[in-house]
């Protein structure tokens, strides 16, 4: 569905991606970790086709996203939804006009049935009968949940999110994550989440990706990541949980599972 | 070497807005609004501004024509200079100082908070969605404003020259028709269109290439202006030359 060959880019003398290959498992939960400045976001851009890598390929749907000219790489995107950091909303739109505005640019459903799609799908991130409220009105939560019913209001095949969690109580970054979770049981979405939060990262991944000086050097499901024994890996999640014996040795992972449970 | 640069960063803009036309078209409605906000938003201050700037053309060429006996040309004279040269491009100051500077912030806010990188994922051109309905906004309400400046020039200087300078008002009237013909109000409605783009395409590329933070929106804001300002008021110039160079 997704697959990351050999991606370098670097911004003037910065190496961002430095030989990063990845192929994300459709239908599942890959979080990308790692220190700030380490290229994630940037890989996020890359796999919409935001920016163009220096070299290597990012190929989804079958389609090289830098190769591809701008019908095709539209064509892959409404495939896709993102989650901006904020949100991105259009502060001059209610609430309801942003979510409705991919339905109005690329469906042909009439007022009353985007009208409909449009509240079933604010319900679904817990902010029902919202339409008419202004963009200005709504806490970061509530933004990211709005940004959150946009990017699945065309009931798109692959999520993305950017930060999630950044900025959010504790409480509401458990409600986002637990939306999540919700959504990718209901409706078998593949999601893509970078990620600072690493107790709910753990929670709603199946696959951790991390990287570090703009390389990969941790790609696998969640549990084996945990048992990493790669000391940067270690040293990076150590500051958010109690991790288990590296690889070959029996351990439990208290607050690792106590995550994983919610 | 950096004007050359941003030159060539600027085509480079109009070309790939151009080629986003083609492909996209424009979106209707937002033709629509663009237009209105742009009018209403900038008519109020082109009033003031324009009456302001009838009274005194009425002042001055009566006080310059009066020693040669000619003050009873006032009329022509506020009529040839409103039609010609100071409609057109104080009609464009304004709407480069109201809608212009609004086009680059508003472009620029939407670029550092992700906004136009939103569009973009959900397959919508920005260029396409930002920049054609202002643009198109711009160049059917800029004529508009500009003969709105021009009426309210010759107004305010009728007012001045029958209520202050004592002159006979059908005299006014008579020269300020007979100063000007239907073609210089095409001609001003061509510097209009002109100036228009103008200011649309500096002010959304000054936005698009904002840096970031609240910083950048504001020096993105302030180029925008200064940079219309100045490419209307030098092109005005040769477009004068293009258009009266041969002509009486």
């Amino acid at each position: 569905m997704i697959e990351i060959i050999d991606l370098h880019k670097r911004f003037g003398e910065l190496v961002v991606l430095d030989g990063v290959s990845l192929s994300i498992p459709p239908g599942e939960t890959t979080a990308i970790i790692g220190p700030s400045g380490t290229g994630k976001s940037v890989l996020l851009k890359h796999i919409v086709g935001l920016i163009e890598p220096d070299s290597g390929q990012v190929i989804c749907f079958g389609t090289d996203m830098a190769q591809a000219s701008e019908r095709e790489r539209y064509a892959v995107r409404r495939r896709f939804g993102m989650l901006f950091q904020d949100g991105a909303l259009f502060d001059s739109l209610s609430v309801g006009e942003n979510v409705a505005f991919p339905l109005e640019r690329h469906t042909r459903l009439s007022p009353r049935e985007i009208r409909d799609r449009v509240e079933e799908k604010l319900a679904v991130v817990g902010l029902p009968g919202t339409w008419d409220r202004a963009v200005s009105q709504l806490s970061g939560g509530q933004r990211k949940r709005v940004g959150l019913a946009r990017a699945i209001v065309m009931e798109p095949e692959v999520v993305l999110f950017d930060e999630p969690n950044s900025g959010l109580d504790p409480l509401t970054s458990d409600q986002i994550d637990t939306l999540i979770l919700d959504m990718k049981q209901a409706l078998g979405i593949t999601f893509v989440i970078i990620s600072h939060d690493i107790i709910g990262t753990v929670r709603v991944a199946d696959h951790i990706a991390m990287l570090n000086a703009g390389k990969l050097v941790a790609w696998d499901r969640t549990e084996a990541v945990l048992r990493s024994p790669e000391p940067v890996v270690r040293a990076f999640l150590r500051r958010n949980l109690v991790l288990p014996e590296a690889e070959g040795e029996q351990a439990h992972l208290p607050r690792a599972e106590e995550a994983r449970r919610g | 070497m950096n004007t050359m640069r941003q030159a060539g960063a600027f085509a480079y803009f109009v070309w790939d807005w151009a080629m986003a036309v083609r492909r996209w078209g424009a979106p209707r409605a937002e033709i629509w609004r663009e237009a209105f906000r742009i009018g209403v938003m900038s008519l109020p201050i082109l009033l003031v501004i324009a009456a302001f700037v009838g009274t005194n053309l009425a002042l001055q060429g009566f006080y310059a024509f009066r020693p040669l006996g000619g003050g009873r040309l006032v009329g022509m004279f506020v009529s040839l200079a409103g039609v010609r040269e100071l409609g057109p491009i104080i009609a464009a100051a304004m709407v480069a100082a109201k809608a212009g500077t609004e086009m680059a912030s508003q472009i620029g806010v939407m670029r550092i908070r992700e906004q136009i990188d939103a569009l973009e994922v959900m397959a919508v051109n920005p260029y396409a969605w930002l920049v054609t309905p202002r643009l198109v906004g711009i160049v059917l309400v800029l004529p508009a404003l500009t003969v709105i400046s021009i009426f309210t020039m010759l107004a305010s200087g009728y007012l001045v020259a029958v209520f202050q300078l004592g002159l006979n008002g059908s005299t006014y009237l008579t020269f300020a028709t007979q100063g000007i013909t239907a073609m210089d109000f095409v001609y001003g409605m061509l510097k209009a269109v002109w100036f228009g783009m103008i200011i649309c395409l500096v002010s959304c590329w000054y936005g698009f290439t904002c840096g970031r933070g609240p910083e950048g929106v504001g020096e993105a804001t302030n180029r925008a202006v200064v940079t219309s300002a100045v490419v209307c008021v030098l092109s005005n110039y040769f477009l004068s030359e293009i258009l009266y160079g041969g002509g009486p």
